[in-house]
């Protein structure tokens, strides 16, 4: 159980293990890919939401090559991509208020703002640099066979290490509010209006959605449902790619690095299966020395912002002010590499790239068993880690002996 | 022990985020005397997992359940 399992809740009222919680994301991206032919991403839409945001402020971008790329048509609200974010957001959101746990959450030093904005812009730049974040070019990159995926997490395993040396000295990480004493909690209120709420947000979003299916939008129907079950899914169980890289590097936690690696597994497994029996084609993304420099840069921004662009998803649901700010650098950084792609970028790190997908390279079966073994390679380097660290860290007393809270972490 | 008679001292992460929480409730413990108390209070939903976690990871003992407060958490941990 978690360590805030009260008595008996509901499934929904509780928060869910990475562990399972990955696994059921990662094969549900791997039905979003059977029934769409697409991903589950989130990235390409922000680079497309600055685009038509220059568009507003009378910015001609017809000749800017990243935007053919990505293909901006219609608005945010007729793509099926659209949908998985807003979905995304609609989920957390509707969890959130289900759990009476929305508040607005302001850091009290204020340099987490200014944080924040530059990793996200940062990060923001690396992901599209990359033609993917943590998931196109990782959780669901690497179920494509596509080798730029591969190359990502190497950059952003990097990225991800040198970004916990910046954070972790005392001019970045600031002091803590700590006194002497008992300091008063905050005295909970009335948690009746936010469940109603949620309530009535889930109602009118699901009827939204079968609106989309019975007039034919399919499409925009499996957006939509899609990205709320990705965003309940990432809310409950608090799916954060940056902890998984950072809180191994700093601590040597391990939980969600390995959740992550199962749900990629699973994900596989089925993707091939699509691929292989139905014929639908991987999705591949080019391969480029940008591939490992997108990473670094994603690797550095997400740990400066304290979150990728999913994580910054369901934080910001959550009410923490500080994602705003990762927000707006997450579309600024995206927007700032589509304008740097015509002006040295592509020439200098992608144009020598090149396509290159497993499954083409040594077919389907081979695809998978490397896939596989990468991922357990990939496994046994972070079991180390953890078991390294946790030697170096441990206390005097190995062992806790009080017996509650040894149930609470189990 | 202390814990009847209330901490030694109060951590006041309210509206901190990850990682912030975790890496102050370490260092705090580190820098207390054994058997002290410390009051964690904070509002980071992943830190609601993340703290007694890494705390009990590394040996430390609650003098009582987290309780929940509202949207935060309360935690007892002896250094």
């Amino acid at each position: 159980m978690t360590a805030h399992s009260q008595p008996r809740r509901s499934l929904l009222n509780r928060y869910w293990h990475p562990l399972p919680t990955l696994l059921i994301a990662g094969a549900l991206s791997a039905l979003y890919f059977g029934l769409t032919g697409t991903v589950w991403a989130v990235t390409g839409e922000f680079t497309r939401l600055g685009g038509q945001m220059l568009h507003l402020f009378g910015v001609d971008t017809s000749g800017w090559g990243y935007f053919d790329l990505v293909k901006i048509k219609g608005t945010t609200l007729t793509r099926s991509d659209g949908w998985i974010v807003w979905g995304m957001f609609a989920g957390a959101l509707v969890m959130v208020l289900l759990n009476n746990n929305f508040r607005i959450r302001v850091p009290h030093q204020k340099r987490r703002f200014a944080q924040g904005l530059l990793g996200g812009v940062i990060a923001g730049f690396g992901a599209r640099l990359a033609m993917g974040c943590n998931l196109a070019a990782f959780f669901t990159g690497v179920p494509q066979f596509s080798v730029h995926a591969w190359i990502f997490i190497v950059g952003t395993g990097v990225g991800t290490f040198a970004g916990t040396r910046i954070i972790t000295r005392g001019w970045w990480k600031g002091r803590p509010r700590l006194s002497a004493g008992y300091v008063r909690p905050t005295a909970p209120r009335g948690g009746r209006i936010q469940p109603i709420l949620g309530a009535g947000l889930a109602g009118a979003y699901a009827a939204l959605t079968l609106w989309f299916f019975l007039s034919g939008q399919t499409m925009l129907g499996m957006g939509a449902l899609a990205g709320a079950l990705f965003g309940v899914l990432v809310e409950r169980g608090q799916i954060c790619f940056t902890s998984a890289f950072r809180d191994l590097w700093i601590m040597g936690r391990a939980v969600m690095a390995k959740a992550i690696i199962a749900g990629m597994a699973v994900s596989s497994l089925l993707t091939i299966l699509a691929i292989g029996v139905y014929g639908i084609p991987p999705i591949t993304q080019v391969a480029a020395l940008g591939t490992v420099v997108g990473g670094l840069l994603f690797g550095v921004g997400i740990v400066m912002a304290s979150s990728c662009e999913t994580g910054m998803m369901f934080r910001l649901m959550e009410g923490q002010m500080l994602y705003l700010a990762v927000f707006i650098g997450n579309i600024a950084g995206a927007t700032l590499l589509a304008y740097s792609w015509d002006h040295g970028v592509y020439n200098l790190l992608v144009a020598g790239g090149q396509k290159i997908n497993l499954v083409g390279l040594v077919g389907p079966v081979g695809a998978i068993n490397l896939t596989l073994a990468l991922l357990a390679i990939l496994y046994a380097f972070i079991v180390v880690r953890e078991k390294k660290h946790l030697k170096a860290g441990a206390k005097s007393a190995p062992v806790p002996t009080h017996k509650g809270m040894q149930d609470h972490a189990n | 022990m202390q814990t009847e008679a209330g901490p030694d001292f109060t951590l006041d992460l309210r509206g901190e985020s990850c990682p912030y929480p975790v890496i102050y409730t370490l260092e705090t413990l580190e820098g207390m005397k054994k058997g002290q108390l410390l009051h964690v209070i904070t509002d980071c939903p992943s830190s609601f997992r993340n703290v007694p976690e890494e705390a009990l990871r590394r040996g430390y003992v609650f003098a009582r359940d987290p309780v929940q407060n509202g949207q935060e958490y309360l935690f007892y941990i002896i250094a």
